[in-house]
């Protein structure tokens, strides 16, 4: 499974959106605002998530704001942490 | 909202990381010191480290070996209630037929947070099932009702950060209602390793000394301590000095998130209105406020417009720098400090802060400073969204 | 200061809303669920009064709970029933207060929690775990669904929580602070809960809960929310008045029961609280209702709407440990009720309502 596909998954799991499935998350939509929807709450939690699932560190919101925008900035930057 | 009577406070107490006794607190203050290190109490074998403010390590909590089976939030709790209850001439004996209340702000102090506990029982060992009697006999307001032998109404007030706020507020409310003769209200808090797991994990911890209203702030350090006050219905003081009154309190909800602070500060400002108006104050005659000030990007954001806003060139102070953000306790110590610096004339810099931030339009006094006036504000905002603030005035004593 | 009831929103062991409590007093019995803990290999069965809460999305989109716990939706839904049953669910929330009272607070998010850094690593601390497991999460949802930008307060005090809870929303009425006042009591159960009781209680867990066996262990664990709209007595009340709440201790100074009001004890199958109501009933008679809902500090809350109802009603409906409930009217054009509630220590709770 690919990063990007992992992370869908485990975003729905783990932020109980259990009314999306993950084809209707696309790789560039926003997470946050208009998007998904998500929060301040949420983007934290992610953080737990991407350490939980992924092993990657995400060490303050200043490096985690660039890359909790998509999920393809997501999957760019644990990609980058695990080469 | 209309005006409501002023209540008397008589005795004052509190402890903290800035000091074990108001008058140790007053002097670290007015020092500009403090000292935030990593925890003495607990480890978390978290990747970081973060500092804390704890009671020094070679002071012991002056208690009987009665109380010193409660849990170390009603410990500090009743540390602090002595010392107010002494400073306004009261011991067991002379409480006796009084009417008592008790109204005590904390988190740690009511939740189960047993981590030892739930660690045992998870690993089907034999958890100590002692752990959970001592939860249950350690709820802050009725271990001080218990331990002064008080017969009077009690409330612990889990209102997360405004808590110690919230309670001097209910218990000056209890007075005018006639509830009770005397109350003993302020905030108590503990550090433990589940607060300090969960602020970390929210990303609100600053990895150094914490910076309120500055620039550079990247969150809150944690703290402990407890702050109480003594209040008395005027048919019981009489003739007796007064530290101050309570002359205001206002509360009011954002209900717009869980834990953010809502941006145009909308709750806050309601808030400051109730407090104004109960007080029959304008905001002209505060002299200074005690800010929440925890450090934060968010709450010190918020908080510096709504000052601009409300009490614009009014100088703020926020203590936490020196106590560490004290939870539950925070508006009780905070209410403390605000009268012992009116009663001094003179309010402490805001330690951490040295670089202005252009997003917050006001900024915090940076070096001690006299102010002039007898009327002051302390206010605290919290995770739920409730915001709440006292307006306190200068007694005799 | 004089309180009216306007609304009730109950949920417990019986079921959901006001039919399902009358429901439960004229039958006169409710069975508990039965619940497995498991520990060490062992299985215990236990009986215990659930409450459930699938009724919330009828008010509020499923969406908007993927964050909410059992705790906090047991909240929710005891806000909206009120709400619905004072036929306010669509008015202006701005002057609604929130007040609530547990004896526990949130106990399953709060384990939840610890979970996360007990078997991940600290690193993996939930946020979301975190601060939905403080004390006031609960209320802080509850005014963020209703807009309800009032004050907003929770407070816990283990048995004295209601009574104690009650006396704000007192002051806020009579201070002008707010017109109306949600007010709720909720407390849940969990497995760790049983866990430590069964350590406690051994087979005093059993049940029935014989309530006037004052010298006996007979608890059942219970859970569930109640709550009660609330204004000034300007105004007509819907149910009835709250005439006075007094909290105090009967071991530092002795109550005295007014003696023009029936009594409804709290009394739960507690041993430890026993000799208090036996010190101050004496020759007194008394109703208790845990039978219907189970033995947990906000079951003082259910008291209360019983006794609401049965002002209402003009009924008044008393349980027999085992036999035919009994039914007698009120017929008094003032009749008035007390609900009592004793803590371990002797600190006591007295709530007076009349019609």
């Amino acid at each position: 499974m690919s990063v990007k596909e992992k992370l869908k998954r485990v975003l729905i799991e783990d932020l109980n959106l259990e009314d999306v499935e993950p084809d209707e998350i696309t790789d560039d939509m926003a997470l946050f605002g208009d998007g998904l929807g998500l929060d301040s709450l949420d983007a934290v939690e992610l953080v737990v998530i991407v350490q939980k699932h992924f092993g990657v560190e995400i060490k303050d919101m200043e490096e985690g704001r660039p890359a909790l925008q998509t999920i393809s900035t997501l999957a760019k930057f644990i990609e980058e942490r695990l080469a | 909202m209309s005006r409501l009577a002023p209540i008397a406070i008589t005795g004052l107490g509190c402890l903290s990381g800035a000091g074990v006794n108001l008058a140790e607190s007053m002097q670290t203050l007015f020092s500009n010191q403090r000292n935030p290190q990593p925890s003495r109490r607990f480890t978390t074998g978290h990747p970081h480290c973060y500092p804390v403010l704890e009671l020094p390590a070679e002071f012991t909590l002056p208690l009987d070996n009665q109380e010193k089976v409660y849990a170390r939030s009603c410990q500090l709790a009743l540390v602090a209630a002595r010392e107010a209850l002494t400073d306004a001439g009261w011991d067991e004996r002379s409480l006796r037929g009084k009417r008592v209340g008790v109204c005590i702000g904390t988190t740690i102090g009511c939740a189960l947070n047993c981590d030892d506990f739930y660690r045992a029982y998870k690993e089907d060992d034999n958890p100590d099932i002692g752990i959970i009697k001592r939860y249950l006999y350690s709820n802050p307001a009725a271990v001080i009702a218990q331990q002064f032998r008080l017969d009077g109404p009690t409330q612990t007030i889990a209102n997360a950060c405004s808590s110690g706020t919230d309670a001097i507020g209910i218990g000056s409310s209890w007075l005018r209602a006639g509830a009770c003769d005397i109350v003993i209200a302020g905030g108590a808090d503990e550090l433990a390793r589940v607060t300090y797991s969960g602020f970390s994990s929210l990303m609100i911890t600053d990895p150094e000394p914490c910076k309120p209203f500055d620039l550079k702030r990247k969150g809150l350090n944690l703290g402990e301590g407890a702050g109480m006050l003594v209040l008395e219905h005027e048919e019981v003081r009489q003739e007796k000095k007064v530290r101050g009154y309570v002359l205001g309190y206002g509360t009011a909800c954002d209900a717009y998130h869980l834990t953010a602070p809502r941006p145009d500060g909308a709750g806050l400002k309601q808030a400051l209105a109730e407090a104004f108006a109960t007080a029959g104050v304008s905001a002209k005659q505060i002299s200074f406020t005690n800010a929440h000030g925890t450090g934060t990007p968010d709450n010190d954001r918020v908080e510096s417009r709504v000052l601009n806003e409300i009490l614009p060139g009014v100088p703020f102070v926020s203590t936490k720098g020196y106590t560490g953000h004290t939870l539950g306790a925070a508006g009780g110590i905070e209410a403390v400090f605000t009268l012992a610096c009116l009663q001094r004339k003179e309010i402490p810099a805001n330690i951490g802060f040295s670089e202005a931030d252009p997003e917050l339009p006001a900024t915090p006094v940076q070096e001690n400073t006299r102010i002039e006036g007898d009327i002051a504000l302390s206010e605290s905002l919290a995770f739920g969204g409730n915001n709440a603030a006292l307006i306190l005035a200068r007694g005799d004593a | 200061m004089r309180m009216a009831i306007q609304g009730i929103g109950i949920c417990g062991g019986f079921g959901q809303g006001v039919a399902a409590l009358r429901a439960a007093l004229q039958t006169g019995r409710v069975e508990p669920q039965e619940v497995c803990i498991e520990h060490k290999g062992m299985t215990d069965r236990l009986p215990v009064y659930q409450a459930a809460v699938d009724g919330l999305t009828e008010f509020i989109p499923k969406r908007a709970l993927r964050r909410i716990d059992h705790f906090s939706k047991m909240t929710l839904l005891g806000a909206c029933l009120a709400l619905k049953d004072a036929d306010l669910l669509e008015a202006d929330r701005s002057r609604t207060g929130v007040v609530i009272a547990t004896g526990y607070g949130t106990l399953k998010t709060t384990f939840d929690f610890l979970d996360s850094y007990l078997d991940f690593g600290y690193s993996c601390s939930s946020p979301t775990h975190f601060s939905n497991s403080v004390h006031n999460a609960a209320a802080a949802h509850v005014s963020m669904q209703f807009k309800a930008t009032a004050p907003s307060l929770t407070l816990t005090q283990f048995e004295m929580s209601v009574s104690s809870a009650l006396l704000t929303a007192q002051i806020w009425l009579a201070e002008n602070r707010v017109d109306q006042v949600l007010f709720g009591a909720v407390d849940e159960s969990c497995e760790v809960l049983h866990f430590w009781r069964k350590k406690f209680f051994a087979e005093g867990e059993q049940g029935p809960i014989r309530p006037f066996a004052l010298e006996t262990q007979s608890a059942v664990v219970g859970e569930g929310v109640s709550f009660l709209l609330l204004t000034r007595a300007e105004q007509d009340a819907a149910y009835a008045f709250i005439d006075r709440v007094k909290l105090g201790n009967h071991d530092v100074c002795s109550l005295r029961l007014p003696q023009d009001v029936r009594l409804i004890v709290g009394a739960d199958g507690h041993k430890e609280t026993g000799p208090w109501y036996a010190q101050v009933l004496k020759d007194r008679t008394a109703t208790a209702y845990a039978p219907l809902y189970g033995s947990f500090p906000a079951a003082a809350g259910f008291d209360l709407a019983v006794a609401a109802l049965m002002l209402r009603e003009r009924k008044l409906y008393l349980l027999e440990d085992q036999g035919v409930p009994e039914t007698t009217d009120l017929q008094a054009t003032e009749e008035k009720l007390a609900c009592l509630k004793f803590g371990p220590a002797g600190d006591y709770g007295l709530i007076q309502l009349s019609n």
